[in-house]
């Protein structure tokens, strides 16, 4: 059975050491890098012509903005819009991640936890950071829910807060977890189909996983989508809590 | 003109009981056929929506495990870490286990309020397929 998570392997093809680090150029940093090629590429093909009415090209282009603009104007507003730049970055940086994953041979850049970890944790510090610069000490509101009993109150506060400090953790977990198992799960049923094969008069059943592995490709492109959605839209709702900690 | 004998009588235009049976028949017909394909396309967009919500409806799954997992995580840690500084193993993190295990719980709580909001806001407080009315 061919080792499903040898997909995951990161290997050095730079080897780089810098002051007793190792900062080799793997892998994973080429697929990062071909992501942002790949976005970089495609914004200037389709941006070019820059028509009134938009070809093709184009409009996919204004539909992925326009996407992102509604969901900050949905959940800040209008003040949203300051953190458009970034949000769109997020967006379209893990949605084309994914999608490289989905080319078979291709690595998952967002199946691994240290690089989600490091989204989230910016996320996180751009919350912190805009939240104590706007609102000063009342940002720790959050934490200090109205109409609370005293008695209670620091309870409560305890539990808001690690509440606020899990965040980073499962915004994290959601996106790398959706995408290991996802491929996880394709590799097996792949491997399946090739040791079915390789099993006599078995065979005859290895098209059903073989259905099954057609199937779940198509799934997992919708997780593709899906997950760079969602964690936009966690990145959205947090900012919110950034500029509006009263709720 | 070599009409029927009582063409003569009628106004231009106007048609014989027999035309007139003709003509109602094709519209009663074109309506039970446009009535046909609304159902079936009707039909497809359930289908559609169906797919779709259920696609949303893992992401959701998903989201909500990793909520609780979370808060209980870091409960745990903050727990453990202060049981380490303080040297009172392993009291601190019992209670900040259960402390992120009722965090958990509030975060379960918030992303189903904003689930159910987002739900009504797209959906318009309609679940699932569309129910043929038997009222009429």
């Amino acid at each position: 059975m061919p080792d499903p998570i040898h997909q995951f392997d990161i290997h050095r093809l730079v080897p780089i050491n810098l002051f007793g680090w190792d900062v080799s150029f793997t892998n994973s940093s080429l697929f990062m890098v071909l992501a942002v090629l790949v976005t970089f590429g495609f914004f200037m093909v389709a941006t070019r012509a820059r028509a009134l009415v938009p070809s093709r090209i184009q409009s996919v282009a204004e539909i992925s903005h326009e996407f992102v603009a509604d969901m900050l104007r949905d959940s800040i507003g209008k003040e949203g819009m300051k953190f458009f730049p970034f949000v769109f970055a997020l967006f379209i940086f893990i949605f084309v991640c994914n999608m490289l994953g989905m080319i078979p041979g291709a690595f998952t850049v967002t199946s691994h936890i240290i690089v989600t970890a490091a989204l989230a944790a910016i996320v996180f510090l751009t919350v912190l950071v805009v939240g104590f610069a706007k609102n000063g000490l009342r940002f720790f509101k959050l934490f200090v829910p109205d109409g609370v009993p005293i008695y209670i109150l620091p309870l409560v506060t305890l539990i808001e807060i690690i509440s606020f400090l899990s965040r980073p953790v499962s915004h994290s977990v959601r996106l790398f977890a959706n995408m290991l198992a996802g491929h996880i799960t394709l590799k097996v049923f792949g491997g399946f189909v090739v040791m079915l094969l390789g099993a006599g008069s078995f065979a005859v059943l290895s098209p059903l996983p073989l259905l099954a592995a057609i199937a779940l490709t198509a799934l997992e492109f919708l997780v593709a989508f899906l997950q760079a959605y969602v964690f936009t839209m966690l990145t959205c709702m947090y900012l919110n809590d950034a500029l509006h900690p009263g709720h | 003109m070599s009409d029927s004998p009582d063409k003569q009588h009628r106004a231009p235009g106007e048609m014989t009981p027999e035309e007139r049976a003709k003509f109602e028949g094709r519209v009663s017909d074109l309506g039970g056929r446009l009535g046909e394909i609304r159902a079936r396309q009707h039909a497809g967009e359930d289908a559609d929506r169906d797919a779709a919500m259920r696609g949303r409806g893992m992401a959701y799954g998903m989201r909500m495990a990793a909520e609780l997992v979370a808060a209980v995580i870091v409960g745990g840690v903050i727990g453990w870490a202060l049981d380490w500084v303080l040297g009172s193993r392993p009291w601190l993190f019992l209670l900040f286990f259960l402390l992120g295990f009722a965090a958990g719980v509030l975060n379960l709580m918030r992303s189903y309020e904003r689930m159910q909001r987002e739900f009504t806001a797209s959906t318009g407080g309609k679940i699932g397929h569309r129910v043929p009315d038997n009222d009429d």
